[in-house]
């Protein structure tokens, strides 16, 4: 299973068993910002798909307006998937490091544009550093809300100080790259 | 014309470059962070700013005068620079120190204990007045210092490493502190050498042997202010 969107359906429902428009209105509510959601089908679809992997199951069916209404709660396979997958993640995450760091490495054998670049990098990242992570006021750690909320804000805000001696090493090395006359020879075409 | 600006300020350091033509400018009300590794300049830059120790080349100018001009009369004054040591020979106790660190700028005593407690009030250290100095946690000896320094009701504040070794559950209380003493129109300038310690600026500025990056000017990047960042992120 490598939708997202499906693995994310899997937590709301291993947080609280519930029914499918409930988790279409959680997801939304928690998620609409980072992971888009093409429609309510979309969650009934990936419920479907669980249950079929046994991840989840129907504790009970109710009927509104003459419609079944499953009410679905994660089984111990699901919870053990689950746990696999947010591990895996970090893979996930270097791999697109990684890459952004590949193509950007493409300017070895142009140093110097390597470094403008960097500075303008460094000049758009800086742009919005001090808003990332930002907590409204009032936010403590005695709710879920608020701990996911200081959570995220806390990964931002490292991640930001990591991005940028990151770019302090990037520089020293192009740098170096220039100093040494020792750019590739462009790719010819 | 800006509160602060430096003008192609270089500092050197024996043989080594601290700073290297920096340009900067502060506005009131504006929150900025400079982010720097160790021995990157970050301290130097803010106790020239300050007015503590002048440049080797460039201008450094406050409300419009060459802070050369004005030695260090304006130190204390109209800028406050957040030292967190506390000296034992003013006082034992937190108040001690707000009050007797006024004496130096020739306040009255009674004007120093008015001003001490309301600092300490608009910092949310009021309980602690009492308290022995040097018996302070980390982060409440980081907010008594601000408070020690707004009793001179400065225009200008500045805070090398605020949240430097507080707990980082009471890190973002202090980072609010400086945010809404800059809603209030205090200009602040802070240096930071992680990421979590940008919180709430208006503008980010990196440095890094002796080159100062980022929106320089306040010009590109209007003051944000709290109630803003809260729409903008809800």
């Amino acid at each position: 299973m490598t939708s997202p969107v499906n693995w994310t359906i899997l937590g709301l429902v291993i947080e609280r068993p519930s029914y499918g428009l409930e988790l279409a209105n959680r997801f939304q509510r928690v998620y609409a910002d980072v992971l888009p959601l093409s429609g309510d089908s979309h969650v009934y679809s990936a419920l479907n798909m669980l249950e079929a992997r046994e991840m989840i199951e129907i504790v009970s069916r109710t009927k509104v307006d003459r419609q079944p209404k499953p009410h679905y709660r994660a089984t111990p396979v699901g919870i053990s998937s689950y746990e696999d997958w947010l591990v895996e993640q970090i893979d996930a995450q270097n791999r697109s490091q990684e890459l952004w760091v590949r193509q950007l490495a493409i300017f070895a054998h142009d140093p110097r544009l390597a470094l403008q670049l960097l500075d303008r990098y460094e000049h758009r990242f800086l742009k919005d550093a001090g808003a990332a992570g930002y907590l409204p006021a009032g936010s403590g750690l005695d709710s879920r809300e608020e701990l996911i909320d200081g959570l995220v804000a806390e990964q931002r805000r490292v991640a930001v100080g990591g991005m940028l001696s990151w770019l302090r090493y990037a520089r020293a090395r192009f740098e170096a790259l220039a100093g040494s006359g020792d750019g590739d020879e462009p790719a010819r075409t | 014309m800006s509160l602060l600006e430096l003008d192609r300020v270089a500092s050197c350091r024996g043989s080594g470059v601290a700073l290297e033509n920096v340009s900067l400018t502060i506005d009131p009300g504006e929150m900025i962070v400079v982010w720097g590794e160790r021995r990157s300049g970050r301290s130097t830059l803010l106790r020239i700013a300050a007015g503590i120790e002048p440049p080797d080349e460039g201008t450094v100018r406050f409300g419009g005068r060459d802070l050369a001009d004005r030695g260090s009369e304006i130190l204390g004054d109209e800028i406050g620079y957040c030292r967190r040591g506390f000296r034992p020979e003013r006082g034992l106790t937190v108040l001690d120190q707000l009050i007797s660190s006024q004496f130096a700028r020739k306040v009255p005593q009674a004007t120093a204990l008015t001003r001490a407690c309301l600092a300490l009030e608009r910092v949310g250290a009021a309980w602690c007045s009492q308290l022995p100095a040097r018996d302070l946690k980390t982060e409440e000896t980081v907010v008594v210092a601000i408070a020690r320094a707004l009793t001179a009701e400065p225009r200008l504040l500045v805070v090398d490493e605020p949240t430097i070794g507080v707990d980082p559950l009471k890190r973002d209380d202090i980072l609010k502190l400086l945010r809404s003493l800059a809603d209030d129109g205090v200009a602040i300038l802070a240096s930071a050498g992680e990421g979590t310690a940008m919180l709430g600026a208006d503008r980010v500025l990196s440095l890094g042997k002796g080159t100062l990056r980022g929106e320089l000017s306040p010009d590109l990047a209007p003051v944000t202010e709290l109630e803003r960042h809260r729409q903008a992120r809800g």
